[in-house]
């Protein structure tokens, strides 16, 4: 501006001034006494120039409005920074390892990763757009692109953290699709359509850099990355238990361990204090156990006397004691159910081979004749879901029940399952050692007379084969597993005596086949939720008897309630929380406990990455490229004004003081 | 300062300016009032009212023991001729009563509709037409500060008329204080009895004073404090130059509503304070306004403060 047009506007408010006092032309009024008037403005002093300055509030709002339109006109700015490109894309990892608390002046490395992000938004440009994805084992996208950066904040604000594992892949998957959608489907059409060219972005990941590593990714050409690790500058102590299970109470008649891996992920030894609880009840305590740095130690723990002394279902907890940065994985949950058998339905006239391998320790077995098909409560309670596997020897039921099934030397009547003419003595080709129902059995001593070569419905696999074709099949029916074996252990002759049609039942084999086919398909192996979930996963249960529902409690105290699927069993996706949770029957009785532990190496490892590795690509930590912008703070003066303005016309009118 | 051709003022005056200062109907009513006093004074000559000094009227007051001396025309010889005993038969005297009206004649009394100078020339005559009646002695006088008894002193309805013409010749337009003025009347009637002063105590150099003279007279005082409905509650707008109608005093106002709230507590707190300083001095204060009606003031309102019945 020139010196002349300075002198215009400094002049401005002078002149309101002037003429202020010019315009001001009272009407002379005459009245009896000025008296009252005088001791009524005797506070006032409307006379005074100070407080005629005073009280005259539209001169001042007009000086006002002078000084901020004068303002605007000498337009104001400031030096500052903003965000180069258009398009950006936050990725935030809010993973388990992100709660820790080695950041100085934030909460969590989460806190810490949403400050940075937020100011960064702050910096965007007006019209750039931004979009926001969280991950952890998956990828969350929080709000797709927009210009308006206080929603995106919003949203940032919103993101919770999780107790899962890290997964970048998908991040990067969703990011790099989203970022630039090639084509767009229109649903009403179901016509793709191309939408506009790819266009540049950048993406910003904050993480901790403790991810799963990827496969492969590239950011291809219209993409760039920038990766921004979140942590403390020095590495954390840090000591977390990566594994924690008690062994199995089947395998072993005498013992029951407690089995925990502790790691120390520090690069100093550190000395911790463990403490087992079971059944909240301190049972077993370490003191200084110490683990080398960048190392871990295996602990037991044995549970042989609670094992005994069990009622019913119990928590078993390992807590170290020592306070760290990084609190969650300071917890290892375990649970001990009882031992649940089978209920296993026999349907046989005869067959005194399946008799001798039918022992207690391995199920309840019900034997029924093969008129039990017929009863009433095999009726109902085949549907119902009563037994877990059922037997049925040389007989075939009208509709098959709700259970897995074996068929002995007959066919399952359902669509898909065939069996050729009996055929004279064959031999065993081949096993499938790898199906767990085949696990060690050796088949090489054993000679079958006749037998129906098989043909399965889809998905049905072969579990062994004779030369004339497969003799034991497994297929899927639903939610459960039909087994038929093509070929009978006993057969009856017409003087109505048993023959042996194979040698089988006296080969060691046998008892093994029998004994897997009962752990696997009578529910022994469904039943072990109590090997746990990590957090975030669909845990499939199993109830003792089916029920209508059951009720699961989490480790904060919230209920839900679940319905059976086709085959009995419950799904239960709400395991975001790692702790114990409770399934309860209907009644309101424990049904039993499923521990949900996160136990990942990882997570607990809280080093800072400074690369992440990309398959293709390492990225390196990396300062946000920033481009120097002047900020004109013109707009809010004359916006003010407005305001001012516009309380100046109301004042005006409605005279609302002298 | 010069009044600009301009200049408005607060209310024009002259409605029912023209009329009779008391009309047929009022002078019929007050016909049956008569002035009472709180106190009671010796009056010079004998008048219509009852005395507390024993005396010769016709109303019967006591007996009292005959002592030698007595005038031997008040012995009940009745009593007498029953009790051969001499008792003297006691009367009440019958007095007059001076009453002095004493109408503030300002400047600013010339201000209202109808005018507060108006107004008090109809009050102070209904209240000496009472007197009138009754044999009272009735002297009315603008406070003017003038130094001689230029009103009239009157008795008997006959003098009615008198009093009317003497109302209508008074002028405001006095540049006395009130102070002055009711020095100036103490100085020249030291009688004793009933006094009415109305005014509008609009003087800046305060009423006080003047109360006070009053008070020291030993007179039975009444002060009546007429004020106009405009200045009770004033319709003005604007921003607004006030020019004071005695002493052209300036006073620059913007009229806002919360000035009018202010203007009326200020009102209000000057007639309580009047009221506050009167009462300690046994003088009996009303405030009227113009708006109210002289007969329905009489009748009414000066009958519940005692000074008419």
């Amino acid at each position: 501006m020139t010196a002349l047009m300075w002198t215009v506007l400094a002049l401005v408010p002078p002149l309101i001034f002037a003429l202020y006092f010019l315009k001001l032309r009272r009407q002379p009024l005459e009245v009896p006494s000025t008296y009252l008037w005088k001791k009524t403005i005797e506070d006032l002093h409307v006379n005074s120039l100070w407080q005629r300055l005073r009280n005259s509030l539209l001169l001042l709002l007009q000086l006002l409005l002078a000084l901020l339109l004068i303002l605007a006109c000498i337009n104001p700015g400031c030096e500052g920074e903003t965000l180069s490109g258009d398009r950006l894309i936050f990725l935030i990892d809010n993973s388990a390892s992100m709660s820790a608390t080695d950041v100085e002046g934030s909460d969590s490395r989460l806190d810490d990763a949403k400050k940075q992000i937020g100011n960064l938004i702050d910096r965007m440009d007006e019209g750039a757009v931004g979009m926001l994805i969280s991950f952890s084992d998956s990828a969350v996208p929080v709000q797709s692109y927009t210009t308006n950066h206080s929603i995106l904040k919003s949203r940032l604000n919103e993101i919770e953290q999780t107790q899962h594992s890290t997964d970048i892949n998908e991040a990067l998957v969703a990011a790099s699709g989203l970022a630039n959608p090639g084509r767009t489907s229109d649903r009403e059409s179901a016509v793709d359509i191309q939408v506009a060219d790819a266009l540049e972005a950048t993406i910003f990941i904050y993480s901790d850099g403790g991810v799963r590593e990827v496969p492969a990714f590239s950011f291809g050409e219209k993409l760039f990355a920038e990766y921004h690790p979140v942590g403390g500058a020095e590495i954390p102590d840090n000591v977390g238990i990566t594994a924690f299970s008690i062994s199995d109470q089947a395998d072993s008649d005498t013992q029951v361990q407690a089995y925990a891996r502790i790691q120390n992920s520090s690069d100093e030894d550190q000395s911790v204090d463990l403490s087992l609880y079971v059944d909240d009840q301190l049972l077993d305590a370490r003191a200084a156990v110490t683990i080398r740095k960048e190392s871990s130690i295996g602990l037991q723990f044995d549970l042989t006397g609670v094992v005994d002394n069990m009622s019913g279902p119990v928590p078993v907890r390992l807590e170290i004691e020592n306070d760290d940065v990084y609190k969650q994985d300071n917890s290892g949950y375990a649970v001990l159910n009882p031992p649940r058998l089978p209920n296993v339905l026999v349907i046989t006239d005869y067959n005194r081979y399946l008799e001798m391998v039918c022992n207690d320790e391995l199920g309840r077995f019900d034997f029924q004749p093969e008129s039990f098909i017929e009863d009433d409560r095999y009726l109902k309670d085949a549907q119902l879901g009563t037994w877990d596997l059922i037997i049925y020897d040389r007989c075939v039921p009208e509709t098959m029940p709700v259970a897995n099934t074996v068929f002995i030397g007959a066919i399952p009547p359902v669509e898909g399952w065939s069996a050729e003419e009996k055929r004279a003595p064959t031999s065993i080709l081949d096993i499938n050692a790898g199906h767990p129902v085949m696990s060690a059995v050796q088949m090489g001593n054993v000679d079958i007379l006749d037998s129906q070569p098989l043909a399965g419905p889809e998905g049905a696999d072969s579990l062994m084969d004779s030369v004339d074709g497969t003799i034991i099949m497994i297929a899927p029916r639903g939610g459960f597993q039909d087994l038929v074996l093509g070929f009978s252990l006993i057969e009856i002759d017409p003087s109505g005596s048993p023959v042996s049609n194979t040698n089988w039942p006296i080969r060691l084999s046998f008892p093994l086949f029998f004994q897997n086919v009962v752990t696997e398909l009578g529910g022994s192996s469904a039943f072990a939720a109590s090997r746990g979930a990590s957090p975030g996963t669909l845990v499939r249960l199993k109830s003792k008897v089916p029920y209508d529902s059951v009720t699961v409690t989490g480790p904060d105290g919230t209920n839900t309630s679940l319905k059976p699927g086709d085959d009995s069993t419950f799904m239960f996706a709400q395991t975001e929380q790692c702790g114990i949770y409770t399934v309860r029957e209907p009644g309101g009785t424990v049904d039993h406990l499923f521990p949900v532990n996160l136990f990942d190496r990882r997570e607990s490892d809280l080093k800072v990455r400074d690369t992440l590795d990309l398959g293709y690509e390492e990225m390196e930590s990396s300062e946000s490229q920033m481009k120097p912008v002047t900020k004109d703070f013109w707009p809010w003066f004359v916006g003010f004004a407005l305001v001012v303005l516009v309380i100046e016309w109301y004042i005006y009118n409605k005279r609302v003081f002298i | 300062m010069a009044k600009s051709q301009s200049t408005k003022t607060l209310s024009a005056s002259g409605k029912e300016e023209d009329g009779p200062l008391l009309s047929p109907a009022l002078l019929a009513q007050l016909e049956r009032m008569e002035l009472v006093s709180r106190k009671i004074f010796r009056g010079r000559m004998k008048g219509e009212r009852r005395s507390k000094r024993k005396g010769q009227s016709v109303e019967f007051a006591d007996f009292r023991n005959y002592v030698p001396g007595d005038d031997l025309r008040f012995i009940d010889w009745n009593m007498y001729a029953r009790l051969d005993k001499l008792f003297l038969k006691l009367f009440l005297e019958e007095e007059d009563l001076h009453f002095y009206a004493l109408v503030d004649s300002s400047l600013s009394m010339t201000f209202g509709s109808p005018s507060k100078f108006r107004y008090a020339k109809q009050l102070a005559g209904a209240l000496g037409y009472i007197g009138l009646c009754r044999a009272d002695r009735v002297k009315i006088e603008a406070l003017d500060g003038s130094k001689v008894n230029k009103a009239p002193v009157l008795r008997g309805r006959t003098s009615m008329w008198r009093m009317v013409e003497h109302l209508e010749a008074m002028k405001a337009g006095s540049t006395a204080t009130l102070n002055e003025a009711v020095r100036s009347f103490c100085l020249r009637n030291t009688g004793k009895g009933i006094l009415v002063i109305i005014t509008d105590l609009m003087d800046k150099t305060g009423y006080e004073s003047a109360l006070r003279y009053l008070t020291a007279q030993n007179m039975d005082v009444y002060l009546i404090h007429v004020l106009s409905q405009e200045e009770i509650d004033p319709e003005i707008t604007g921003d607004l130059r006030l020019v004071d109608c005695e002493d052209s005093d300036i006073a620059e106002i913007s009229v806002s509503q919360r000035l009018i709230d202010r203007y009326r507590q200020t009102l209000a707190s000057f007639i309580e304070k009047a009221r506050d300083f009167a009462s300690r001095r046994g003088i009996v204060y009303m405030m009227t306004s113009t708006e109210r009606p002289v007969d329905r003031l009489v009748s009414r309102y000066l009958r519940q403060r005692g000074l008419v019945r």
